[in-house]
């Protein structure tokens, strides 16, 4: 599965790191940063993600 | 805190002190953050965005009832047990059982109802030419809401917006002298949340409890307790908010008669009505955040303890961010902080997003020629800001 964050959409609210903490994180500088793919075993957690970003930033493909 | 240019600064606490002031946009013209009789006010827009998210900040609301001398009891446990001034694992625990039940797919179901509610409510009053906003609109709307959300029979609306009015004497600065009434409407409310959880623990049904009550990540799923301390707090945090918020943005769009017209023709742009609304008159005119270490940010520096208001309104109306600040709902904006922001942004901000751009779409629909017909009363422009009383007259459309 491949993730995609519309940057001009994402306030690094950090939302998505409650959901799937090894795929989306919040650097130092408070920036998300995330994987760009994911394993199939975590899908439930990244679509949990996407649903709960206030900016619905979060797009995945498969 | 160091400076080289002159800091503005910014008696909070006086009884005339206006968001919408030119002291404040003076203040914000001259520096990005004032310093206030209670902590520092961020003032502009770049960095509200910044620093509301830093990780260096904590929510800060933990200590409100210690700050009033209250310090133990009914409403103290609650509080201090909440989402709303939780950190770290606690929070993300709670806050990631909690995120999914408020996400647009798990409201959709919902929202022909909200349609339906808003209409009824329109319908009593349209042919009176005249309503008062907060009782004949704002409060059984936004109260219904919660009703139909939580699966609670909507002619029970009295009893939670009275409970939920109550409790929220807890955030006034008389909080001592109200807590045997802010108690007695807790304890009210927890019994009234833990039989809809015992309910719908023995009846699941299509409702936010029931979702609640189902809500698992990764085998973990909420307590009792918690599931009863998180029903409060959407009772609480989601009644009064909404209610004054809805005044707010009938307020505001009675000074903008022309966007109220363009609504109407194009209820497509309710999303961007509301949104308007948030960011130029939002009913949180503040987001508190407490520094939780010694920091310096350019030329401010903060202590440890240090409370840091941000000040949504101004940071919405700052030119540098807005190039033309005033109401217009077919502009593309920036994103406001009327919502605040980073881990503790509003739960509930899908829901009132939602339900408001369906109450502006069901007002602009049926009524023109907004105007003020009666005395208006206002609570205080600090803290959650609206209408206590706010007599509309109009135009049956």
């Amino acid at each position: 599965m491949q993730i995609h964050v519309d940057r001009t959409k994402c306030d690094n609210h950090g939302q998505c790191t409650f959901s799937a903490p090894t795929v989306f994180r919040l650097d130092e500088q408070g920036i998300l940063q995330h994987e760009a793919t994911a394993d199939e075993s975590l899908r439930h957690d990244v679509e949990e993600a996407a649903d709960v970003c206030p900016a619905q930033a979060i797009t995945i493909t498969d | 805190m160091s400076t080289d240019v002159a800091v503005p600064y910014l008696d909070i606490s006086d009884p005339s002190f206006a968001m919408h002031s030119e002291a404040v946009r003076g203040a914000r013209a001259q520096h990005w953050f004032a310093r206030t009789n209670y902590g520092v006010a961020i003032l502009r827009h770049e960095y509200v965005s910044k620093l509301l998210k830093d990780p260096r900040l904590s929510q800060g609301s933990g200590k409100w009832p210690d700050h009033n001398g209250v310090h133990s009891g009914l409403f103290y446990d609650w509080w201090t047990q909440c989402l709303l001034v939780l950190e770290g694992d606690d929070h993300h625990r709670i806050r990631r059982l909690l995120n999914p039940a408020s996400a647009p797919k798990h409201l959709e179901p919902f929202l022909p109802r909200f349609e339906a509610l808003a209409r009824e409510l329109v319908e009593d009053i349209i042919d009176k030419g005249e309503l008062e906003f907060v009782n004949d609109f704002a409060e059984p709307y936004a109260t219904r809401v919660l009703c139909i959300l939580l699966g609670i029979p909507e002619s029970e609306w009295p009893t939670i917006a009275r409970l939920a009015s109550t409790i929220g004497l807890a955030l006034g600065v008389t909080l001592k002298q109200d807590l045997g009434v802010v108690e007695d409407a807790l304890e009210e409310l927890y019994g009234y949340a833990e039989n809809l959880i015992a309910d719908r623990q023995a009846n699941p049904g299509d409702d936010l409890v029931t979702t609640l009550v189902q809500a698992n990540a990764n085998g973990d799923s909420l307590s009792d307790s918690e599931l009863r301390n998180a029903l409060c707090l959407l009772i609480f945090g989601g009644m009064d908010t909404t209610r004054n918020q809805l005044g707010l943005g009938i307020m505001s769009y009675l000074r903008n008669l022309d966007q109220w017209e363009l609504l109407a023709k194009h209820p497509e742009l309710a999303r961007n009505a509301v949104e308007e609304v948030m960011r130029t008159n939002p009913t949180t005119t503040w987001v508190t955040r407490e520094a939780m270490v010694d920091f310096d940010y350019e030329d401010l520096h903060v202590t440890a303890g240090t409370t840091v208001h941000f000040f949504t309104q101004v940071s919405g109306t700052d030119p540098e961010a807005y190039p033309n600040p005033e109401i217009d709902i077919t502009a593309e904006r920036v994103p406001h902080y009327g919502f605040g922001g980073g881990m503790h942004h509003c739960l509930g901000h899908f829901v009132a997003r939602a339900d408001m751009a369906i109450a502006l779409t069901a007002l602009s629909e049926r009524m023109t020629n907004l105007r003020i017909s009666g005395k208006d009363e206002w609570l205080p422009d600090s803290g959650n800001t609206g209408p206590v009383r706010l007599p509309i007259g109009f135009d049956k459309r």
